[in-house]
């Protein structure tokens, strides 16, 4: 397979260069101490600091108004459809840009290049979001938020390009938890500091009103001018890299081709069911969660965003530990629905019963951590590799259309229903995601059963794809170089490919993009 | 395996339903359609107009009982709910001694031994206070009080059975006190916010301040109300929390103030309110403010009876005890952002309504959790008959 090949490339340079430095001047050992050099781990993680924080201030200014929901409705004097329509612009431009990020990152822009104007794009859209507070006009809050979601979700997919180029094989793992960790762990000091930081602003201005509003934005901005810095900084070191380890830029691989969506089974079309029932249960109603909070449960402002926060806080540590045991057992139709049947008894709990919603909110969390581990990594189950991209890029498409709508919607309801009613709604959506994943077992368990399969039995797959694979490789390195991509499929990739529409794993170097699409949205 | 999920789901689905079934008849079929025949009379028999204030009487006849809601805005403005067992019972008036204020027994009803129970609520004062640091506390800062009875009254408006009067006082400047009485001849529920629910042993008062020019621009008000209870009067507040928000949307507790029953659980009549008033007449959710209330306490009957001819003339021994509601948190827009602010009240006698999850609610929790059950049974089925049918045929070895 070409990309094998490449990476065999790329290993034989890396032993080339680093044997080539030791061999020729030992004077350029002396000049690069360990922190400097490239290839050494303590340089790595530097740049995995800079680039776990690269993310930090898009998330943390994506629930700004969730966190000031209060401050931002009275002083503004909106409506709760007008504010959440601050959410739905985010998502927006997200309906189109999902499909062209990778190939803006890879063809137009580069990894670095793109990162950088992304990162700009982020600081920008909340200066103007902050801006448009500061001068009490609701139009620009919302150009504001467009072009913060031009940005924000893109440089997601650049930091996943940037961890899949630095680092390979078990520490990719690692990496993609430690970036999900800092992301939620942006949202949530947002939730819990945001209060602070507006009152000790009203304290200084003197009284509450859009100048404090859009006082209090501004400061927030500061997260995005640093994620910015770290842009820069992850750029001059990668580009330095590159220089020094000869090495090329990373790339996003992912090939979008639209008239794919008339291939795709029946399976993947109930998993994009399943992402947006649900994924538009938890968002808006996050955004909407604190005033519920305060009005029904008599919690105080504080008390109320701290449990609103809980569902980042515990997302953090439980995604990798959630990950790990779903990859190791297997059966992700069996933990989606758990995940969907958890989130839908949180949700009736926080409607119909007064108990302490902590218990709620906490199942919560565990359900949503556990459907992203087990649900995104179905879609390379059912789909062909070089369909992998246009499945992701259409699953994030059709989710943030449904977000975008269902955030306005879910403030509407609020306005003339109030709470209740709007919960049920949330049930209501859940319980479209509940159809389509009963459908997918049992659509799924007639067809042979393959997204179901334990670990054990897709590693034995697994196993036999790779033995062939090895005793297969040796004649196919006569047709490398350019005559590669001329010849006739060998029967190795032939049955590589058939594999993988079985859904068997391939090891990691055979494919290092899909690990990369496989992780991408977890932080969503 | 698909065997043992079928026989699960099957029970899951039995026990939904039995569920479901008590669920609607609980909250749906419980109360019976009750009906009144409503009379309204203003001014019954009397002679020329009262100076001061008009006198409205509406009788709510049953099959066997008859509520007499008399509203009277001689003085402070004042309801009073008369229940009698007798569906002939009338009220006459003693127009002099009714104007004089003087002595009890200006106005009877008729028979006297019909009489269950009798629940009168006054409307003393208004009371205005500057919040001048925003913390809505009212201890101090307040402004000389409003005396109701002393407003300058207007002529009482009917619609239907509904009636409105306005009250002014030179302070106001161009602003007024409005009250709205509606008596009701069966169960339902308000248009308008916050949409109490009503039965046909129930009146509801809105009172609303419109364009009063405040003393401070930071003023917040608090109403003082009295309760004038006869043998049982209305000691305790209870705070009823419901999960139902539907018809006034972000509010979850109800506020009752009871006279208990010699007894202690049955109540013998309430004064009902849902904590929340409105700043603008055609409220929208961002126009609510919160409202707190002051425990019940003792207040001198003689002075009540001097400020409302409605008590003096009806009441010779009574027991009043008074409350205050004050309106607004710290941090809400005070009085001044919108100079509108309304709260609405429901009188009755018996036990108060309760609220009920409306069709809509039932129907899609209903929907949404009876369809994933009965597709895991028919999936449940089909795949029990796909592997039979699998089973009948050749199985094909796998070769590797």
């Amino acid at each position: 397979m070409a990309d094998f090949e490449e990476q065999q490339n790329l290993l034989e340079e890396d032993d080339e260069s680093s044997s080539g430095e030791r061999g020729s001047a030992s004077g350029a050992d002396r000049q690069m101490s360990a922190i400097c050099d490239p290839s050494r781990a303590l340089h790595r993680v530097v740049v995995l600091t800079f680039m776990c924080f690269l993310g930090f201030g898009s998330y943390f200014c994506y629930d700004n108004p969730a966190a000031l929901q209060t401050q931002v409705i009275q002083d503004l004097n909106l409506n709760t459809a007008k504010f959440m329509q601050l959410y739905a612009w985010y998502s927006w431009p997200n309906v189109v840009l999902c499909f062209f990020g990778g190939f803006l990152l890879d063809r137009v822009f580069g990894i670095r290049l793109g990162t950088i104007i992304f990162s700009l794009f982020v600081c920008v859209g909340q200066v103007i979001f902050a801006a448009g507070a500061w001068l009490d006009l609701f139009w620009l809050m919302e150009v504001g938020r467009f072009v913060f979601g031009i940005g924000g979700e893109s440089l997601a997919v650049a930091q996943n390009t940037y961890a899949v180029n630095w680092f390979k094989g078990k520490e990719l793992n690692l990496v993609f938890g430690l970036q999900l960790s800092m992301a939620r762990l942006g949202s949530t000091v947002n939730m819990n500091i945001m209060g602070w930081v507006y009152n000790k602003v009203a304290a200084a201005v003197g009284s509450p009103g859009y100048y404090t509003l859009g006082a209090s934005l501004m400061i927030a901005a500061v997260t995005c001018v640093f994620s910015l810095i770290c842009a820069l900084v992850l750029g001059f070191l990668d580009k330095r890299a590159e220089r020094i380890l000869h090495k090329e830029q990373g790339k996003t691989g992912e090939v979008i081709k639209l008239t794919d969506v008339k291939d795709f089974p029946l399976t993947l079309w109930l998993i994009f069911i399943i992402c947006v029932g649900y994924y538009v249960a938890i968002f808006p109603f996050i955004g909407l969660g604190q005033v519920f909070f305060i009005e029904k449960f008599n919690f105080s402002p504080a008390e109320a965003r701290a449990v609103n926060s809980i569902v980042y806080i515990i997302s953090a540590p439980a995604s990798p530990v959630l990950g790990f045991m779903v990859d190791k057992t297997g059966r992700n139709v069996v933990w989606v629905i758990t995940a969907v049947v958890a989130t839908l008894a949180a949700h009736v709990m926080l409607a119909f019963t007064f108990w302490n919603p902590w218990i709620a909110m906490s199942l919560l969390g565990v359900s949503y951590s556990l459907l992203a581990c087990a649900l995104w990594p179905m879609v390379a189950f059912v789909v062909p590799e070089h369909q992998l991209g246009t499945a992701y890029g259409f699953m994030q498409s059709i989710q943030n259309l449904g977000l975008a709508l269902i955030a306005m919607a879910a403030g509407a309801i609020l306005d003339s229903r109030g709470y209740l009613v709007l919960e049920v709604f949330f049930c209501a959506c859940i319980c479209i995601a509940l159809i389509a994943v009963v459908m997918l077992y049992f659509v799924d368990y007639v067809k042979g059963g393959d997204l179901n399969q334990s670990a054990a039995a897709r590693a034995k797959v697994q196993k036999e794809a790779t033995s062939d694979a090895e005793a297969k490789r040796r004649p196919s390195k006569q047709t490398q170089g350019d005559l590669a991509r001329l010849a006739p499929m060998s029967a190795f990739s032939l049955r590589n490919r058939y594999l993988s529409r079985l859904g068997a794993q391939l090891p990691d170097h055979c494919s290092t993009h899909l690990s990369s699409l496989a992780y991408r949205s977890v932080l969503k | 395996m698909a065997p043992a999920v079928t026989m699960r789901s099957n029970r899951v689905f039995v026990v939904l339903l039995v569920l479901l079934f008590s669920f609607c008849q609980s909250f749906v079929g419980g109360t019976k359609e009750y009906q009144r025949k409503l009379i309204v009379s203003v001014n019954p028999n009397a002679t020329t107009l009262p100076p001061g204030g008009d006198l409205l009487h509406v009788r709510a006849v049953g099959n066997d009982d008859t509520l007499h809601f008399l509203f009277c805005s001689q003085g402070a403005p004042t309801l009073l709910i008369v229940h009698t067992n007798s569906s002939t019972s009338s009220v006459q008036v003693n127009w002099p001694q009714f104007l004089s204020r003087n002595v009890s027994g200006g106005l009877r009803v008729e028979p006297q031994s019909s009489i269950q129970y009798s629940i009168a609520v006054v409307f003393s004062r208004l009371l205005e206070y500057d919040d001048v640091n925003d913390t809505a506390k009212p201890d101090s800062g307040f402004f000389p009080p409003y005396e109701l009875q002393n407003f300058k009254w207007t002529r009482l408006q009917l619609f239907g059975a509904a009636a409105l009067v306005c009250g002014k006082t030179p302070e106001f400047v161009n602003g007024s006190l409005c009250l709205k009485l509606s008596v009701f001849d069966s169960d339902g529920r308000a248009e308008s916010w916050p949409r109490l629910l009503h039965s046909p042993n129930s009146s509801q008062l809105e009172v609303w301040l419109d364009g009063i020019t405040t003393q401070a621009p930071n003023s917040r008000f608090l109403l003082e109300l009295q309760a004038v209870g006869g043998d049982f009067p209305l000691s305790r507040v209870d705070v009823r929390q419901f999960i139902d928000d539907e018809f006034t949307p972000s509010i979850f507790k109800v506020s009752e103030w009871v006279s208990p029953a010699a007894g202690g659980s049955d109540v013998l009549g309430y004064v009902q309110w849902k904590p929340v008033a409105y700043r603008q007449s055609s409220p929208a959710l961002e126009d609510a403010t919160p409202c707190r209330y002051s425990d019940p306490q003792s207040q001198d009957a003689n002075a009540t009876a001097a400020s409302s001819a409605l008590i003096r003339a009806f009441f010779s021994a009574h027991n009043v005890t008074g409350l205050n509601v004050s309106f607004g948190l710290a941090g809400e827009p005070f009085y001044n952002s919108t100079k509108f602010l309304s709260w609405t009240v429901l009188v009755g006698v018996g036990a108060p309504p309760v609220d009920t999850f409306s069709p809509i609610v039932l129907t899609i929790m209903a929907v949404g959790l009876g369809i994933p059950v009965i597709l895991l049974l028919l999936g449940g089925v089909f795949v029990c008959i796909h592997k039979r049918r699998q089973g009948a045929t050749a199985a094909y070895q796998s070769i590797n």
